[in-house]
């Protein structure tokens, strides 16, 4: 068992490429899955008999088996809403990438700037960003906007602050072998920085993207007409707990979602152990 | 002590180093890590620099490489300052870790320097160059193969030939081969002696293995520290062509025997100091 953890952590890149061994690769994911699934049913199930047996009202804790009829029943409804804020999480997640990105080269590439600019950043990130989220709606109303802009502030600083890290942590008999042959600082960080930051770059979106989704939620919260936080909003002041959970349910698939995404995208085009030489 | 031709003062010297000091300051406090070091080592040489742990050898070798400026002396690598032999692209340099781009594989980090060096260069006579260079150090049948799937002797024979591929005179050697167990290590050393024999090169090679620097170089200099200075230039006169006997010759047995009480006397006077 302890065997087969220890290789989770550590995926070799030779084992990503090989043709063969990725057919087995997958076959091991889905055996690694079933403790998990097994673990995941019968919490379904004790959950149920609670419900069940002590004949629960449906309004403070509805059985799997009611969230499941409404998620089949609502299913064009929570369809749109989810829709909405899989488009605010996509746009607010891409755009704290490009912004985390773009703080972390500046701050690596003008060392007297990011001097200036990374105590600030870091100044910024100590501020509740959930308190900002009343004061984006008096500025940029109640559609796509002010989720985006609250989705930045909360996500885009695990991207810089792990972006960076790569930045810096380069070896430096490589920057020394660079410079001998006339490499200019641009070059160094284009060719050498850049890409040993990609991991690190990799790590820091995984924590981002399910940032997004809080920022999402919380963002309809404050003020929105659409989406799976309004609606969670809505069903709760309608006692609709089984829409609640509904809503919720879509939440966490689509979190899930995202995050696998990213952690194909790192597999597929990342495969490499940072130092790993 | 026998003459070697190679060594003989009328040789012009290709690395050529006078009174070389070099001092650190840490917390205020000057620390004299190098002190009135010279040594000359003539064109095709092949000098090694022995000392135990923190005598400085690495960091001499840092400063006939141009990676660090000494506090004091002079140094020359083909008649100018190692500065200046760097951007001529007369230095090649192996560390001790192999240093490669762990996202590239064993071609294109052959050709990462050219690639900088040469951007006049086509991308197919840098590939061309880097297969070459890759051939040469029996590597070919690897070039597809990230550095995570090649062994650390095969790692540090893709960094050689990154460092052979801009053709430089003079091949600097951090402890090129400290990272490998015995037995890689050996193989390597029969290695670069070939290398060296092939090309032709000026090699300058910091260890801290006697058996190693004794099989590979004409001349040994024993470096002693605090602070650190060469105690003495020892010609080794083990015959060529030298190969795995050459561990069994009685040259080779009298060379590490002198070298071993030179390091122990090194250490003596360190302990008195």
């Amino acid at each position: 068992m302890s065997v087969v953890v220890n290789r989770d952590i550590v995926v070799s890149p030779a084992s990503v490429e090989a043709g063969p061994g990725r057919v087995a690769g997958a076959r091991s994911a889905l055996v690694r899955f079933v403790p998990a699934f097994a673990l995941f049913v019968v919490v379904l199930v004790v959950w149920e008999g609670i419900a069940r047996i002590f004949k629960l009202p449906e309004f403070v804790l509805p059985p799997p088996t009611a969230i499941l009829q409404v998620l089949i029943a609502h299913q064009r409804d929570l369809g749109f809403a989810a829709y909405v804020t899989a488009r605010e999480v996509l746009f607010g997640f891409l755009l704290s990438a490009v912004i985390g990105a773009a703080v972390a080269l500046v701050i690596a590439r003008f060392a007297t700037f990011g001097r200036a600019l990374y105590p600030l950043v870091v100044l910024f990130q100590t501020v509740p960003k959930v308190a900002l989220a009343p004061l984006f709606i008096l500025w940029f109303g109640f559609d796509l906007a002010p989720k985006v802009m609250l989705i930045v502030v909360i996500a885009f600083f695990p991207v810089a602050i792990n972006m960076l890290v790569g930045l810096q942590t380069v070896d430096s008999n490589l920057v020394a072998l660079m410079r001998s042959v006339g490499a200019s600082r641009n070059e160094i960080l284009m060719r050498i920085q850049v890409p040993n930051s990609l991991p690190y770059l990799m790590a820091g979106l995984k924590v981002a993207v399910t940032l997004a989704v809080i920022g999402a939620i919380v963002g309809e919260f404050a003020g929105a007409q659409a989406g799976l936080g309004y609606m969670i909003q809505f069903a709760s002041t309608q006692m609709q707990t089984s829409l609640v959970f509904a809503a919720l349910v879509e939440v966490s698939v689509l979190g899930l979602l995202f995050y696998y995404i990213i952690e194909w995208l790192e597999k597929r085009y990342v495969n490499w152990l940072p130092g790993a030489n | 002590m026998n003459a070697n031709p190679s060594s003989a003062p009328q040789a012009p010297a290709h690395i050529q180093a006078r009174g070389v000091c070099v001092d650190f300051t840490v917390a205020g406090r000057v620390n004299r890590v190098l002190h009135d070091v010279s040594l000359s080592v003539p064109k095709g040489g092949f000098v090694s620099l022995i000392g135990p742990s923190g005598c400085g050898k690495s960091t001499l070798l840092k400063v006939l490489a141009g990676l660090l400026p000494p506090t004091a002396g002079e140094v020359t690598v083909a008649g100018v300052p190692p500065i200046e032999a760097v951007r001529q692209r007369r230095i090649g340099i192996v560390f001790q870790e192999a240093t490669l781009l762990p996202w590239k594989n064993a071609l294109d980090n052959v050709a990462m320097l050219m690639q900088v060096a040469h951007a006049g260069r086509s991308g197919e006579q840098i590939r061309q160059r880097a297969t070459d260079m890759l051939r040469l150090v029996g590597l070919e049948h690897a070039a597809q193969k990230r550095p995570a799937q090649l062994s650390g002797g095969m790692r540090q024979r893709v960094s050689i030939a990154r460092a052979l591929a801009l053709d430089p005179e003079v091949l600097m050697m951090d402890e090129p081969f400290g990272a490998l167990d015995a037995i890689t290590r050996e193989e390597m050393s029969a290695f670069l002696l070939e290398i060296w024999e092939r090309t032709q090169k000026t090699i300058v090679l910091v260890t801290h293995s006697i058996d190693e620097a004794t099989f590979l170089s004409r001349e040994v200099h024993v470096m002693a520290s605090n602070p650190a200075k060469i105690i003495e230039a020892l010609p080794i006169d083990l015959p060529y062509p030298r190969n795995e006997d050459s561990y069994a010759a009685p040259e080779f047995a009298r060379a590490t025997a002198r070298l071993r009480r030179l390091l122990k006397e090194g250490h003596r006077q360190a302990a008195a100091a």
